[in-house]
């Protein structure tokens, strides 16, 4: 038996996490084009949270992959995703306090 | 903000992705232009919507790629790490330097890539095929992928490593300082530096966007820089668009999607030159 490999574990993540984040911002945009008086939650706001969603997209695609590396025990590779995990996240700090 | 401005928005962002899509490159630097000039959109706005698009459509053009083999997994992880430390640099110098600097600095490395592409005629890796014996690094990157127009698999090596990590750290640096994807500068140095097959290059560059993007999509997600009513149509767009291009490039021979890079990295360099010394000709006559 073939173990699954890294490439479809992560083409079918990116692909749910893409057809999720596309559905809720279409929503979002259908809601705001019909409705002038925007019922809660309004459109602008479900579109933000589908834009939400494709930001965390990636991040959730680096921790599938050290998830993949620590189980294979290619630890080398772990600690490369463990690196870029950590680099985006000081990023995002450094991005907030300089708000 | 009308239904109009929306339709406009997504059907400018679908045509800007499948381009992009095709060259293994983020519709950044079409979509950010694209909104200034001829949308009158915010160039902040602009921007914040430029990131998500550039996120949107390297995830929606990864799966084929990856189920093609023709992504380089491991190779992205590690050169992501060079790209991201690239983007917490940029994240860090934004604001000192000048806009019409990055422009032009932009300029200068988009005609540079040109030139190289041009150069070199033949597909890097084939040239490699006869040293394929010797395994050169401790990573275990070389690999192969399965090429549709030849209808056999081709095997490649990982070819100077250190000279890409660099060359994928400034990618990343210019990447947070511009607020665009950088597919443009990866491609070239995977090119060049690592010698690897030009689909290959397409596909593991597309598939490393999203991270490096991420890293500066963050903090304009929390700024309020990514206005809803702009960033929502241009981010559907470019999935779609992304998804058309992503096949198109499936189809094509290599030495099209060559050309048609230099073609879009000529016009591109003209547009960023406008850019740089247009602001301040615009000055003076202000």
């Amino acid at each position: 038996m073939k173990p699954i490999r890294i490439e479809s574990l992560l083409a079918g993540g990116l692909n749910v996490g893409t057809w999720l984040a596309s559905s809720v911002i279409a929503a979002g945009l259908v809601l705001s084009l019909f409705y002038q008086q925007t019922p809660f939650p309004s459109g602008a706001q479900v579109v933000t949270t589908g834009i939400g969603l494709f930001v965390l997209l990636p991040i959730v695609r680096v921790i599938l992959m050290l998830i993949f590396f620590a189980k294979e025990r290619d630890y080398k590779f772990t600690a490369a995703a463990a690196v870029v995990l950590l680099t985006i996240f000081a990023s995002f700090a450094i991005g907030i306090l300089a708000k | 903000m009308n239904n109009g401005t929306e339709l406009w928005l997504f059907a400018v962002s679908l045509g800007a992705s499948a381009l992009g899509g095709m060259l293994g490159m983020a519709s950044g630097i079409f979509i950010v232009p694209v909104l200034t000039l001829w949308g009158h959109v915010d160039i902040r706005s602009a921007i914040g919507a430029s990131i998500v698009s550039v996120i949107a459509c390297s995830c929606g053009s990864a799966a084929p790629f990856l189920k093609s083999r023709l992504t380089n997994v491991r190779l992205a992880i590690l050169l992501e790490t060079a790209t991201t430390a690239g983007a917490l640099s940029g994240v860090l110098l934004a604001g000192t330097i000048p806009a019409s600097y990055l422009f032009f600095i932009f300029g200068m490395i988009l005609l540079i890539s040109a030139q190289q592409m041009l150069a070199k005629r033949r597909d890097p890796a084939l040239a490699s095929i006869q040293s394929l014996t010797r395994r050169s690094t401790t990573w275990q990157l070389d690999s192969s992928y399965p090429d549709r127009a030849l209808g056999r698999d081709v095997a490649y090596r990982v070819q100077r490593l250190p000279m890409g990590m660099g060359l994928m750290y400034v990618a990343g640096l210019i990447s947070a300082l511009l607020g665009i994807g950088s597919g443009v500068l990866k491609v070239p140095a995977m090119d060049t530096a690592l010698r690897l097959p030009i689909k290959v290059s397409s596909a593991t560059s597309n598939f490393m966007i999203s991270v490096t993007a991420a890293a500066s999509a963050g903090a304009y997600f929390v700024r309020g820089d990514i206005v809803a009513p702009v960033a929502g149509p241009v981010a559907l767009g470019s999935v779609v668009g992304a998804i058309l291009g992503a096949r198109l490039l499936m189809s094509i021979s290599n030495e099209r999607v060559r050309l048609l890079f230099v073609v879009v990295l000529v016009a591109l360099a003209v547009q960023m030159f406008v850019a740089a010394f247009g602001k301040d000709l615009f000055r003076g006559i202000a």
